[in-house]
């Protein structure tokens, strides 16, 4: 059964028929071809695909397209304003927090969203933050670095 | 950031000096950086939107160990979407796949060898017709005895796997007369370790499209596979075998790919979507596998068991080593003999024991085939010859680190294989190590009773590249545009570790260009030349020389353009600022676009293809000797602290000291980045990740359940590198990627040992593990 689903994705308002077991990891990247947020583990345990539900972290794996009905969705590629990167963006790049880059967009996710919140957040409350979120690559201190400074620039 | 070159730079930066460099050397921001942050950067499953027309999808075993019957192919076709399934005899080629030895089907003939090997392949008009099409699949099992570890395998009377038996191959070493340096050691001590079966675990899942075109060859025809592996052009002759395909008739294409680790270095899904395509032209087919597929079909870390003993002189001098090795290859070889070769040459890691005895031996498992994983064997033996100095130390009351200056290898001696070292920098690295360590002081008890802090050291080789006689080569183009850019061609693939970048710096270092000046293509059969595989730490060595040899050809043939336009000598050109230009008269100049049009109006190519091939020498069969068995050697050192609570377990690394030799850092960052990224992969080998099996089962196929570290399990790596230049690298550059990930865990592994008073043998150190250690121990520690 399909379900008719009204949100607004990066901004944009769209309009939907989808069947009733999509998540909404599926629907952005197989339905509207939005892949920038990726799969991995594919049960909310790596952070890949976390994107940002009415300014919260999620991780779109876990929730059905259904369920965003009437909510806002942001995904990573609304992040950059344009052509420039946003600063949290500019920073991972900066820093070396991107390697393979797999883990990437759902950490600038779950950045923005704690960095929105609490742009002061202390270094604990950071890797809290960002603790859902696996990185196989880098060790994490090039990406505790790349929030950091995004925090001091004041603009996520 | 890349700088802007120096005015008053020497007329030309060649040959390789000890002056800094204008782009090697710096932290040069990812080409790929903003493709990467803002999605719009492709790996393997982003290509199927707009493009996959049919999906495919693998029938596995569910037996770890069967004679198949009979497969029944039936209600799976009369299925509505359904527009193939295929078997074994569709396959026209060889149906085998394998990176040494070709032994493994892709598609099962008579047997199944582990839970998890491809029986099918169902292709179908949508993924979810194709989910559920594998499952109707009817495939008739004849159980056989199921061999579910190496004590299994060697058990009197066990069932053999193979008709040889269950034991693969072997190799040893013989030098000096190792028993009788051992009856004559005044302390002697045995240990044995068991290391687990550990899991890649890269984040981006198999995934990938393929289209075959019958008429002619690539780009207009032929078979084009699109999927993320380490090494394009073997991938295109196993896929080329394994289907009957002429290989210039296929074409592999590299996706972005989210991390290898070894784990990309088998075939996965190459052979499955090049079968998919050849039986359904002028259709591209996808297919992706999820988490648990991926884990229960791809290859792993081979759990080892080592028998060491170690003899030493009462001034703690170590006079022999005796190790034997029993290591897990599962059901088929993977890259097995090749594992073994290096765990065996690294049986002694970077100390000077003169009478070495070490035999290896596979075996063979109804467990997941073995393989590569960061570190190669040698990860595994730096875990048990550290283990064993730290229990020597212990059993000579001599402190660690007096006992590892006084045996770590100086420049001119050898290691196990006889291969003298010209440059060794190891107790370099430990000092340096210790030096930052101990810039805190030492570290104090907490005052909570349930906890005890430690800290631990390792000191580490890695032999660089295939080595062994294994033929290793690298090949590079680099080619001028006529808009004045540079592209460099390599076969290496980038697959997360900044390759790209690497070679783009290499050449524009060389060229004099600025970064931005340089395009790179990569990995890709029909484009670019073949570089080997990203693995072995091998490709900033080997496809950097290749880079660094073209680019030179090129300028050269630039300066001799210049040079007439100019009418001064070559010698007195530079290249720089975008143009070539008197270096004593920088007005008198030429823009490169211009410079290019002059070349080709003069008839220079402006394009160079190199090869760089620097021989080894096999190890001898009997002694396992060899004057040369790696064409160099890397060196490391790490310090880790733990805090270890007594009454769970639980263990947390609090600090990590890293200290690595890598010649020159081509890019330091991309250094750090591989540095702090094989540590978090070290203390997970350490204290949580392990592939549980039960009788050829992989009992945790998830991330739910196979654990791995999260930033709350890693500091903040304290990194050190160390520039020692490697005679034979380029701008004397050796590599990095896999000795952080060796060198940590024997550093967390003695700093457990120093905690609590007992010194692990078994992986990983899991609180439940770490636990039973103290309580056996007597738990009054």
């Amino acid at each position: 059964m399909a379900w008719h689903l009204e949100c607004t994705i990066n901004g944009s308002a769209v309009e939907r028929d989808v069947p009733e077991d999509v998540t909404l990891l599926s629907f952005l990247r197989d339905h509207l071809g939005l892949t920038g947020t990726k799969g991995a583990c594919l049960e909310g345990e790596c952070g890949s695909c976390t994107v940002l539900l009415d300014d919260e972290p999620a991780c779109s794996c876990l929730v059905l397209a259904a369920q965003v009905h009437g909510r806002r969705v942001t995904t990573v590629e609304g992040l950059a304003h344009g052509d420039r990167l946003a600063t949290v963006q500019e920073k991972f790049v900066e820093t070396g927090a991107a390697q393979c880059g797999y883990c990437t967009p759902g950490l600038l996710m779950a950045a923005k969203a704690l960095l929105e919140r609490n742009p002061d957040a202390g270094e604990q409350e950071l890797r809290v933050a960002l603790e859902g979120n696996i990185c196989r690559c880098t060790g994490y201190a090039s990406i505790v670095e790349a929030v950091q400074l995004a925090a001091r620039e004041g603009n996520p | 950031m890349s700088r802007t070159p120096r005015i008053d730079a020497p007329p030309s930066p060649t040959p390789y000096t000890e002056h800094e460099h204008p782009v090697v050397g710096h932290s040069c921001r990812r080409l790929d950086g903003a493709e990467i942050t803002t999605g719009a950067i492709r790996y393997g499953a982003d290509l199927f939107p707009g493009q996959a027309e049919l999906f495919a999808a693998v029938v596995r075993s569910d037996q770890a160990h069967a004679r198949v019957v009979s497969i029944d192919t039936s209600a799976a076709r009369a299925m509505d979407g359904v527009v193939g399934v295929y078997t074994h005899s569709d396959v026209g080629g060889t149906n085998r796949h394998g990176l040494i030895r070709r032994d493994h089907p892709a598609l099962a003939e008579d047997r199944v060898r582990y839970l998890g090997d491809a029986v099918a392949l169902v292709v179908a008009t949508s993924e979810r017709v194709v989910s559920q099409a594998i499952r109707a699949v009817k495939v008739e099992y004849e159980p056989l005895p199921v061999i579910g570890d190496i004590d299994a395998a060697l058990a009197e009377g066990a069932y053999p796997l193979y008709p040889g038996g269950n034991v693969m191959g072997g190799k040893r070493i013989r030098k000096g007369d190792t028993d009788a340096a051992l009856a004559r050691a005044d302390v002697v001590v045995t240990e044995t370790f068991h290391t687990q079966t550990v899991d890649h675990a890269f984040l981006d899942l198999e995934a990938g499209v393929a289209r075959y075109e019958p008429s002619g060859d690539p780009p207009d025809g032929g078979l084009t596979i699109q999927v993320s592996g380490q090494w394009v052009h073997e991938e295109r002759r196993l896929i080329a075998l394994a289907l009957g395909v002429e290989p210039e008739h296929i074409r592999i294409i590299q996706p972005a790919t989210g991390g290898a680790f070894g784990g990309r270095e088998d075939i996965s899904i190459q052979i499955y979507l090049g079968l998919a395509a050849l039986k359904h032209p002028g259709k591209t087919v996808a297919l992706r596998y999820d988490r648990a597929e991926s884990m229960r079909a791809r290859h792993k870390r081979h759990a080892i068991r080592v028998e060491y003993t170690v003899g030493a002189k009462s001034d703690g001098t170590l006079t022999a080593a005796k190790v034997t090795v029993w290591s897990d290859e599962g059901a088929y070889a993977s890259t097995g003999l090749a594992v073994m070769r290096k765990a065996s040459s690294h049986a002694t890691g970077p100390y000077r024991v003169p009478n070495v005895s070490v035999d290896v031996y596979g075996v063979h498992t109804n467990n997941n085939p073995t393989g590569a994983m960061r570190g190669f064997g040698a990860c595994q033996m730096a875990i048990a010859c550290g283990g064993m100095i730290d229990r020597l130390a212990a059993k000579l009351g001599m402190d660690r680190l007096e006992l590892r200056r006084k045996n770590l290898i100086r420049a001119g001696d050898d290691v196990a294989t006889g291969q003298r070292i010209p440059v060794a920098t190891v107790v370099e690295c430990l000092e340096a190590a210790m030096a930052r360590f101990r810039q805190k002081g030492e570290p104090t008890q907490p005052a909570e009773p349930h906890l005890r802090r430690g800290y631990g050291m390792s000191a580490i080789c890695f032999g660089l590249g295939y080595g062994d006689g294994f033929p290793d080569c690298a090949r590079a183009r680099v080619a001028f545009g006529d808009d004045g850019k540079a592209t460099v061609y390599t076969g290496g693939v980038d697959v997360g570790q900044g390759l790209i970048n690497t070679m783009a710096q290499i050449a524009a270092d060389e060229l004099g260009l600025e970064l931005s000046q340089v395009r790179v293509v990569s990995a890709d059969t029909m484009l670019t030349p073949e570089s080997g595989s990203s693995s072995a730490t091998r490709q900033t060595y080997f496809s950097g020389n290749a880079v660094r040899m073209a680019a030179e050809e090129v300028k050269e043939q630039l300066l001799d353009v210049a040079g007439r336009h100019l009418s001064v000598h070559p010698h007195e050109i530079e290249i720089a600022e975008g143009c070539a230009r008197v270096a004593a008269d920088p007005d008198r100049r030429i823009s490169l676009a211009d410079l290019v049009a002059e070349g080709r109006r003069r008839g220079y190519s402006l394009d160079a293809r190199t090869l760089f091939k620097p021989r080894t020498v096999c190890e001898d069969f009997d002694t396992g000797q060899s004057p040369k068995a790696f064409v160099t050697y890397l060196f490391g050192a790490h310090v880790a602290q733990v805090l270890v609570d007594i009454e769970t377990g639980e263990v947390k690394v609090e600090r990590h000291v890293a200290c690595h030799d890598v010649g020159k850092a081509i890019n330091p960052k991309a250094v750090e980045g591989q540095i702090c990224g094989g540590v978090a992969q070290g203390i997970g080998m350490a204290l949580m990740e392990e592939v549980v099996t039960r009788e050829g089962r992989i009992l945790n196929a998830n991330f739910t359940d196979y654990i791995l570290p999260t930033i709350h399990d890693v500091p903040k790596v304290e990194c050190l590198i160390l520039e020692n230049d490697d005679p034979g690298g380029p701008f004397g550059a050796r590599g990095i990627g896999e000795p952080p990930l060796i060198g940590a865990v024997p550093a967390v592994l003695g700093a457990i040992y120093d905690a609590i008073g007992v010194a692990p043998s078994t992986l990983p150190c899991n609180p439940e593990r770490v636990w039973r250690m103290i309580r056996d121990a007597g738990g009054g520690i």
